[in-house]
């Protein structure tokens, strides 16, 4: 099958169907349009320059690079996730959630594509970094979730958390029910799409290596494995989020150090 | 200070930013009184809780707990020895059954878990029925609210118990059956009150507002 190449002025043309959006907006006063007007040059900006990266990247296909390429996707995910958790950028949380992050995305990784898919290339970059990608930006915003519903209520409900303790619990027994619905809330949105996939959505992956000319069922077969790839890393890196920053949030009368939120 | 003191507290200073609570504060508390903390909104009642339970750690002074000074052991040890419960209990939306059994699962309750008839048998000593237990905890009244917490820590039979108002929310009837089950033995209890009725059936009165 060719591939339908897009033009940079039809990718142009593109831009005007935003229009319509931005009348919608504008007419109902949402003042979103200056949003709308900064997100839409940040996001094309950054796919230029991830796109002519990524042509380098792929060219030198260094595993060393590609590692180090993640790392720093993983930094900018950790800075992300606190800043739009309303939480302060604290050592305390800074670093655990990079570790839990990281952890996170090397396990899913190391699985799905050295035990998995098998790449004849260690950490070879056409599928490491567009595996990761996905797995990562979806542990972004699983781990947003999670972590700022725990923090959050463990704020809001400190008497319930306080009584636990004086019923003799143990620190991690006394935050066990904030926990346990942070964990809930955080996978929700996965589940719910993994319940629906196919049905009601196609999903960018699979409708991306379509395009690009690959047979359907091939694309399925990728689009089932980064589906259980992306559960399994929103999880693991949630759970490790909140496991890892409970270890230097509290005193050691277990009391929560309240200057992490942002006021 | 004296070492078969339940609660001892030394020339104590706290403060938060915007205001001074406590400036050289004494206070010793000995097994089985029944003390209540009188004081207006802002005069300390809720920080001198704190301070006990070890939540918040005075600028001055020494806190102890049966004879030995605060440190991070003493605390944890104080919290399986000392239960408390705060004036409008929050436990969420499960069923009350399920958030009595979940305190029962900490690793420090799991050998006295107790049986369902004897919860059953403290909840009714509280003025509560046994369907209690079925009912989702968030759509009980603050009072009964109140009253499963007081079942709660009955049932973790601790010698000494903190309460932050705990008729504010009760009827005369119930008030009664809860100033029998807490004041007519040998248990230690601490409470914060506003209630005339509660003052006058306890053996102290600290009156916050001019640290008598």
């Amino acid at each position: 099958m060719d591939i339908l190449d897009l033009s940079w002025w039809q990718l142009g043309i593109g831009f005007f169907i935003l229009i319509i959006p931005a009348w919608i907006l504008w007419r109902y006063k949402t003042g979103l349009n200056k949003r709308l007007g900064i997100a839409t040059v940040r996001m094309t900006l950054q796919l230029l320059f991830v796109g002519y990266y990524l042509e380098y990247l792929f060219e030198l296909d260094n595993a060393w690079l590609n590692a180090a390429w993640i790392m720093v996707m993983v930094l900018v995910a950790d800075f992300a996730t606190i800043d739009r958790s309303e939480l302060n950028r604290k050592r305390s949380l800074v670093i655990p959630i990079f570790l839990a992050t990281f952890f996170g995305i090397i396990v899913i990784d190391m699985f799905f594509l050295e035990a998995v898919i098998q790449l004849p290339k260690f950490l070879s970059a056409q599928y490491t970094i567009p595996i990761t990608g996905m797995v990562l930006g979806n542990c972004l915003r699983s781990n947003v979730i999670g972590i700022n519903a725990f923090y959050h209520s463990l704020n809001e409900h400190k008497e319930r958390y306080r009584f636990y303790l004086c019923c003799g619990a143990t620190r991690n027994e006394a935050v066990f029910p904030f926990f346990r619905d942070a964990l809930k809330k955080s996978a929700n949105p996965t589940l719910a799409s993994m319940a629906t996939i196919g049905l009601v959505s196609l999903p960018g992956m699979m409708t991306g290596q379509i395009l690009s000319g690959s047979s359907p069922l091939i694309a399925i077969k990728y689009q089932i494995m980064i589906m259980l790839a992306i559960f399994s890393g929103t999880v693991l890196s949630v759970y490790l989020g909140i496991r890892l920053s409970n270890q230097f949030v509290f005193n050691e009368n277990d009391v929560l150090d309240d200057t992490i939120l942002k006021k | 200070m004296s070492n078969s003191s339940i609660f001892s507290l030394t020339n104590i200073d706290f403060s938060y930013p915007s205001e001074n609570i406590f400036e050289d504060f004494n206070l010793t508390i000995q097994p089985g009184e029944k003390i209540v903390i009188k004081g207006e909104s802002g005069s300390g009642k809720t920080t001198l809780f704190r301070l006990l339970l070890g939540f918040e750690t005075p600028d001055n002074g020494t806190i102890s707990f049966k004879g030995s000074d605060y440190s991070m052991k003493i605390t944890h040890r104080l919290r399986k020895e000392v239960t408390w419960l705060p004036q409008d209990l929050n436990l969420g939306s499960g069923k009350t059954s399920d958030l009595i059994d979940f305190i029962f699962e900490f690793q420090a309750n799991k050998d006295d878990k107790p049986e369902r008839p004897e919860i059953v048998e403290t909840l009714e000593k509280m003025g509560l029925s046994g369907d209690t237990m079925e009912s989702t905890f968030s759509d009980l009244s603050t009072g009964q609210r109140q009253r499963v917490g007081l079942a709660t820590c009955f049932l973790l039979k601790r010698d000494v118990i903190l309460l932050d108002e705990p008729t504010s929310a009760l009827d005369l009837e119930s008030k009664k059956k809860i100033a029998e089950l807490l004041l007519k033995n040998d248990r230690t209890v601490v409470s914060t009150s506003h209630d005339p009725w509660w003052v006058d059936r306890c053996d102290r009165v600290i009156d916050l507002n001019n640290g008598s």
